[in-house]
């Protein structure tokens, strides 16, 4: 078990972004609301990045055995996480994400078929950071609007992600050291940090009805 | 500035005025709804049509005028509005 505390954050991310994701499916369920099944899609996503990621890691360590992680299994479920992350900005009216320009459009999307997998793994932790402060900003602004306790606790989860992002993405200068589990640990904790308000909702007397869309 | 109001809102206050404003069992009237709910006739008839055909008003037919009262399926869906309305408000959204 090399990569044991890998191991245990990949899966509490896994579990946390799944507790979400169902919730929010229930809602969407309930009410029919595309809010909540953007929110759906943004935290299945997330939950599928780090279970790819523990996936890799388990492979690595009971199938494999290395010593490292296969890169591309790392950037892959790290660029599902980012999926994820744009649908929760996405919530939040991006208008301008992406460029109008044809040239802007082809120099965004040529490069990926151009620089290899470690280097896509840095791209998507730039832009996941750059969605996640996006999500935490607006998050902030929307507490001063209506006071809502809950938005708080939100608001410092999407900001610990987008650190832990960045970490992650500062830990290829020193990639043999601590930075990696670090970023990987604020991370759950941003996550768990979004799952408390979460918690609080009541499910007791809330069914699925399949007649209501 | 006049705060503005997803589809799912009008829906949850129509819902919720046939549920707390009413001590009429009959249920309320198309004017009563306009009023309390701040929205054209011709957008509360299609929303009232929806609604009823998903079970979650009862149209009744009262001395000659329709009226609108909110179901049990009803009651259950203001619930869970309610519910998920503060689950998305945590994350800075409305429904």
């Amino acid at each position: 078990m090399e990569f044991l505390l890998e191991n245990i954050l990949n899966l509490i991310g896994f579990l946390v972004g799944l507790a979400i994701g169902i919730m929010s499916i229930i809602g969407f369920r309930n009410t029919g609301s595309p809010t909540l099944f953007r929110l759906t899609i943004a935290f299945f996503s997330i939950s599928l990045g780090f279970f790819v990621i523990w996936a890799g890691y388990m492979a690595e360590d009971f199938v494999i055995k290395s010593g490292n992680i296969e890169k591309g299994i790392q950037t892959l479920g790290i660029g599902i996480q980012t999926v994820g992350y744009f649908f929760i900005a996405f919530s939040h009216s991006i208008k301008s994400f992406f460029p109008k320009s044809r040239y802007f459009r082809s120099v965004g999307i040529f490069p990926l078929f151009l620089v290899s997998s470690a280097q896509i793994e840095h791209i998507f932790r730039s832009v996941s950071f750059i969605l996640l402060a996006y999500g935490a900003i607006e998050t902030m602004l929307s507490y001063f609007e209506n006071r809502n306790k809950g938005a708080i606790s939100v608001a410092i989860g999407l900001a610990l992600l987008a650190f832990g992002e960045f970490l992650g993405w500062y830990s290829f200068v020193f990639p043999e050291s601590i930075l990696y589990s670090v970023s990987m640990t604020i991370k759950i904790g941003g996550l768990i940090a979004l799952f408390i308000p979460v918690s609080k909702i009541p499910l007791t007397k809330i069914k699925f009805d399949e007649g209501l869309e | 500035m006049a705060e503005y109001r997803t589809h799912m809102k009008i829906i949850g206050d129509i819902l919720a005025t046939t549920r707390d404003d009413l001590r009429d069992e009959d249920g309320a009237t198309v004017t009563y709804l306009i009023r309390k709910a701040n929205i054209s006739h011709s957008r509360i008839s299609r929303i009232l049509k929806t609604l009823v055909s998903q079970g979650l008003l009862e149209q009744v037919d009262s001395q000659g005028s329709n009226k609108y009262r909110i179901s049990t399926s009803g009651r259950e869906f203001l619930q869970a509005y309610y519910t998920f309305t503060n689950f998305a408000n945590n994350f800075g959204l409305s429904i």
